[in-house]
């Protein structure tokens, strides 16, 4: 009997427990103010760039507007905007948050409900079309696009004129022929041609984007490796890059950085947002010039390609109104404030109509005088357009350890189609 | 209350004048506990309720749906998964043995009373211990660069002519994680060590010494078997810390080359934050860590015979 009573009083006081719990559990306030705030807050990351550029639209926008700005390093808004939204709590959710453009179509489409349609806040054919695709949604356009990934050569002039090359020569030029070049100048001037991290794809990316393919079909859900043809190209450009021996592996951003402003590499093909961390390199002023990215040998391949890139996003949230209107009175239609943020900030953004503008003519003494921006501006309306989909960054993955299997020298085939079925099993 | 008292073989006969009484006499009891236990159902078990049922639902984000057992079947045909156990189980294999044995040892060298500086060298090796997991991770990546550290030192021995590359081959960079493992945790479980074998009495060692026991035969016939309990605990503890590593992998290689060095819990967080959200399959797999920690903790009670 004494047992029995004791495991009644367990069982209650679990019992009591437990209801607690659950009653806690479900508190969850369903009411969550309605009143328009007075303080917009927006979340982003890197401090020279995006904060920067979100404090000059502040200052541009005519209009009294409290906009805190938070920053958090971009993972950090990854794993807040996951465990936010899929909570289903909106509670200490910013109004406007800064996406990557290859992450976008996945947070479009695991929170349908989470973000605000700003189709009318701006008018799409202002942006570069390429930018549009991944921004939008189920016919609805949810990002304003902002910075434009759009990608160059940069490269060593003096190294160059070392080997007997121009700047002609790497004008619209193929992968093959960046490859037969590179052994040259490795053989003349001892230089590696580029840095590249085992880990990251960029590159292929780069490659693939400029024939306007894609790991995925334009569907965005229909994994594409097998039979993509650009993807097999890439794959054997970097190949014989790796075999050409010019590559200087990195392992992070630091090492990547490094590896340029030492000196080591003779270029970066890489996106335009590198071009502060180049010159940041003070004595290699002069010695620098970009050359559109080289592209692919085949059909519809083109010298235009992106690397990363992000846009704006409003949340579903009291003061959404608010947040899209300030977005598209600053980074939506300002003229002006797109040649502030280019000389400011140097950040090049996806609004065509900048792009006649006197700062975008700017010639830039630390590339010899070439007009950076305007050269930029002019491939980024080039880009083909692509639809990023959900899975870019799982694919990747499967990927890198393929491309590992493929530089060991398991057949290409193989590589593709067992890539293929893994990412098919994983993706379903 | 005569039934009660006819229950002579209950040991807490002075409790057993009534239900009613001993309620009284123990509710104090039962509210100093009420808000740990609490605390721990709401914290804990009803958390890893729900973990549960999320790891029989799929979908992207907030679209989840039940799958039923889909997520578990989808574990067996992940090769991702499969090379995550893969690795964490080469580390478990390789490291757990590797440190507690350097620990044992140390330990041991440490308990000399011979031994000067016995301060400074315990101090040295469990410092770091107390370095945050992030920190001396990214120590380690550096040591490892490819013009870091450890390269340097090894080029100006002459023992490798061209700089390792550490962190992209796929074996050096397990080896790399390993040895950074083993730098941080030894002193933690020496710290064990040294304190048991405070406890283990001096005149079982000196009765060896007369009987002419060699330095070696006192070490596997005495120290081995007294410290026996402490070894278990200290494994136990380093298996499940093992299965759950993940700073280390995410500073150093990030879980590359390729998936070479990946771990279960670095799996979890690619799958939750790094690809589209996917809770319900992440959930699965961590229910995976949970079954192998009880499977693993449950070998090693009985290899070590521990009846109690």
């Amino acid at each position: 009997m004494m047992r029995f009573s004791q495991l009644r009083i367990w069982l209650l006081v679990v019992a009591v427990v437990t209801v607690l719990a659950l009653a806690a559990c479900s508190s969850d306030e369903t009411s969550g103010g309605e009143a328009e705030p007075d303080k917009i807050t927006a979340w982003a990351w890197d401090p020279h760039f995006n904060i920067a550029a979100l404090e000059i639209a502040k200052e541009s926008y005519g209009k009294d507007l409290e906009l805190d700005v938070i920053e958090n390093a971009q993972d950090d808004i990854v794993q807040k905007l996951n465990t936010g939204l899929s909570s289903g709590s909106m509670k200490g959710m910013p109004n406007i948050v800064l996406i990557e453009d290859q992450r976008a179509q996945g947070f479009l489409q695991s929170y349908p409900d989470a973000f605000f349609p700003i189709d009318e806040y701006f008018n799409l054919d202002d942006f570069a079309p390429y930018k549009l695709e991944p921004t939008s949604f189920d016919g609805k356009q949810y990002g304003l696009p902002f910075d434009t990934g759009v990608t160059g050569l940069y490269f060593r002039t003096d190294y160059f004129k070392e080997a007997g090359y121009t700047k002609e020569d790497l004008m619209n030029i193929t992968w093959e022929r960046y490859i037969e070049i590179g052994k040259d100048v490795k053989a003349k001037t001892g230089k590696d041609m580029m840095t590249l991290d085992p880990n990251d794809l960029g590159i292929i990316r780069v490659m693939i984007q400029s024939a306007g393919s894609w790991y995925m079909k334009e569907d965005g859900k229909t994994v594409n490796l097998v039979d993509n043809e650009p993807l097999r190209k890439a794959f054997e450009n970097y190949k014989a890059m790796m075999e050409a021996d010019f590559i200087k592996a990195n392992s992070d951003w630091s090492q990547f950085l490094a590896a340029f402003n030492n000196g080591d590499v003779a270029t970066v093909p890489s996106g335009n947002w590198i071009t502060p961390s180049i010159e940041a390199e003070d004595s290699q002023a002069g010695k620098w010039a970009v050359a559109p990215i080289p592209k692919l040998d085949i059909e519809g391949s083109v010298n235009a390609s992106n690397l990363g890139g992000s846009s704006f996003y409003v949340l579903n949230i009291p003061g959404k109104e608010k947040a899209a209107e300030f977005l598209g009175k600053t980074f939506g239609s300002n003229k002006e404030f797109y040649q502030d943020l280019v000389l400011e900030v140097g950040a090049l953004g996806t609004y065509t109509p900048a792009s006649d503008g006197e700062a975008y003519q700017t010639e830039n003494e630390f590339f010899g005088g070439q007009s950076v921006t305007s050269d930029f501006s002019k491939w980024m309306e080039e880009i083909p357009s692509v639809n990023y989909g959900l899975h870019t960054y799982a694919i990747e993955d499967i990927l890198v350890a393929e491309m590992q299997n493929y530089l060991k020298g398991k057949n290409l085939d193989d590589v593709l189609a067992d890539a293929q079925a893994q990412a098919e099993a994983q993706l379903k | 209350m005569s039934k009660v008292v006819k229950r002579t073989n209950l040991p807490y006969t002075i409790n057993l004048k009534s239900s009613g009484s001993w309620l009284k006499k123990n509710y104090i009891g039962w509210l100093f506990i009420l808000i740990a236990a609490a605390g721990i159902c709401l914290f804990y078990f009803y958390p890893m309720v729900q973990a549960l049922l999320l790891s029989f639902q799929s979908g992207m984000g907030a679209n989840l749906e039940y799958v039923g057992l889909d997520n578990y079947v989808r574990l067996f045909k992940d090769p991702t998964f499969i090379a995550a156990l893969r690795n964490t189980f080469l580390y478990l294999l390789i490291q757990v043995p590797l440190m507690i044995i350097l620990a044992l040892f140390l330990s041991v060298l440490l308990n000399n009373a011979t031994l000067k500086f016995k301060g400074f060298f315990r101090t040295a090796i469990f410092l770091p211990c107390v370095t945050s997991l992030v920190a001396y991770a990214v120590l380690f990546k550096y040591l490892f660069g490819e013009n870091g550290l450890i390269n340097q030192f090894l080029l100006n021995l002459s023992i490798i002519s061209q700089p390792l590359n550490w962190l992209s081959d796929p074996l050096l960079a397990k080896i790399a994680i390993i040895i950074a493992i083993t730098w941080r945790w030894t002193g933690y479980n020496m710290i064990f060590y040294l304190s048991a074998l405070q406890n283990i009495d001096k005149s079982m060692y000196e009765a060896a010494e007369i009987d002419g026991a060699s330095s070696l035969q006192k070490f596997f016939y005495i120290t081995v078997p007294m410290l026996k309990p402490i070894i278990l605990f200290t494994s136990i503890i380093s298996t499940i810390g093992t299965l759950q590593i993940f700073d280390e992998i995410m500073n150093i290689t990030n879980g590359g080359p390729g998936n070479a060095t990946l771990s279960i819990s670095m799996y979890i967080y690619n799958l939750s934050f790094e690809y589209s959200p996917d809770f319900g399959y992440a959930a699965t797999v961590s229910y995976v860590i949970v079954i192998l920690v009880v499977l693993l903790s449950l070998i090693q009670f009985k290899v070590a015979g521990d009846k109690k």
